[in-house]
């Protein structure tokens, strides 16, 4: 149990991870994770983050990009939003990927080339229609956007509007 | 074993919220909140606000510290900060500064 860090069960973390060590995730975490050694994110987890490691193991659920060194490997039971960066990038049947992958950044994936060609290549396609939502969901870039075309025009219709309806009941209130 | 550990060499830096117990071996910045006992293992350093049913203090604290239960600051251990607890012991040989309330 040495070097392993635990974020448990119970465990809601907002902020960020960073070391050498291990760490395995079985609770909920918001912000970033970045660690030299592996990332077991657990059955029941929830993770909002952006996880950066040598190796990522996913059995829970993330929303957020994964990069691991060496490998990434979604097992059953994993829902994973977001993309996937490793050398070798495995994905196990009853895994859920929404994201793009792509594998061979550094290393070789020695045990995961199997997997990683049919699999990886399916949800590569899916993705690029649904990225952009994502972005804008988790990234503030998106509301910097809209202030431009903002909406100091909706106001002045809407109170007329509100005027309006309230004096029109309160007309048929008094008929 | 703990449900939480935060192993030698991990920074985490943020808020941490649970109901059960957490040992911290590693860097902590921020806040915790636990509704269980605290474990601050010689070696950690702590840079938080800790609240906590009990905690042990074998590691090095900078922050205000909140106890339903108790505070037991160990030989080696550091605080800095004000504790606020129903029992507080200071074991010879830990240093500490700060405050002490204990609902007297």
């Amino acid at each position: 149990m040495a070097d392993v860090t635990v974020i448990g069960q119970g465990i809601f973390l907002r902020g960020s991870i960073k070391g050498d060590g291990d760490v395995e995730i079985r609770g909920r975490v918001e912000g970033d994770v970045e660690v030299a050694g592996e990332v077991t994110i657990g059955e029941g987890a929830l993770v909002k983050a952006d996880v950066t490691a040598r190796r990522i193991t996913v059995r829970g659920a993330v929303a957020g990009n994964l990069t691991g060194e060496d490998g990434v490997r979604l097992e059953e039971g994993a829902r994973v939003v977001g993309d996937l960066r490793g050398a070798g990038i495995g994905i196990a049947e009853g895994a859920l990927l929404r994201g793009n992958v792509q594998t061979g950044t550094g290393g070789e994936g020695r045990t995961r080339a199997r997997q990683q060609p049919a699999q990886a290549r399916t949800p590569a396609r899916v993705e690029p229609r649904k990225a952009p939502t994502l972005v804008a969901k988790t990234s503030t870039p998106g509301r910097k956007i809209a202030p431009p075309e903002e909406r100091p025009a909706p106001p002045p219709p809407v109170v007329p509007v509100l005027k309006k309806g309230s004096r029109a009941v309160l007309r048929k209130r008094s008929r | 074993m703990a449900s939480t550990v935060i192993s030698q060499g991990i920074t985490i830096e943020g808020e941490l919220t649970t109901d059960d117990d957490v040992v911290i071996e590693g860097t902590l910045r921020g806040k915790l909140v636990s509704k269980d006992t605290v474990r601050v293992e010689t070696g950690a350093v702590v840079e938080a606000d800790i609240v906590a049913s009990s905690l042990s203090v074998g590691g090095q604290i900078t922050g205000n510290v909140t106890a339903s239960d108790r505070v037991d600051l160990m030989p080696g251990g550091r605080l800095i900060g004000d504790v606020k607890a129903a029992r507080l012991t200071i074991a010879d040989g830990a240093s500490f500064k700060g405050n002490v309330d204990m609902d007297v």
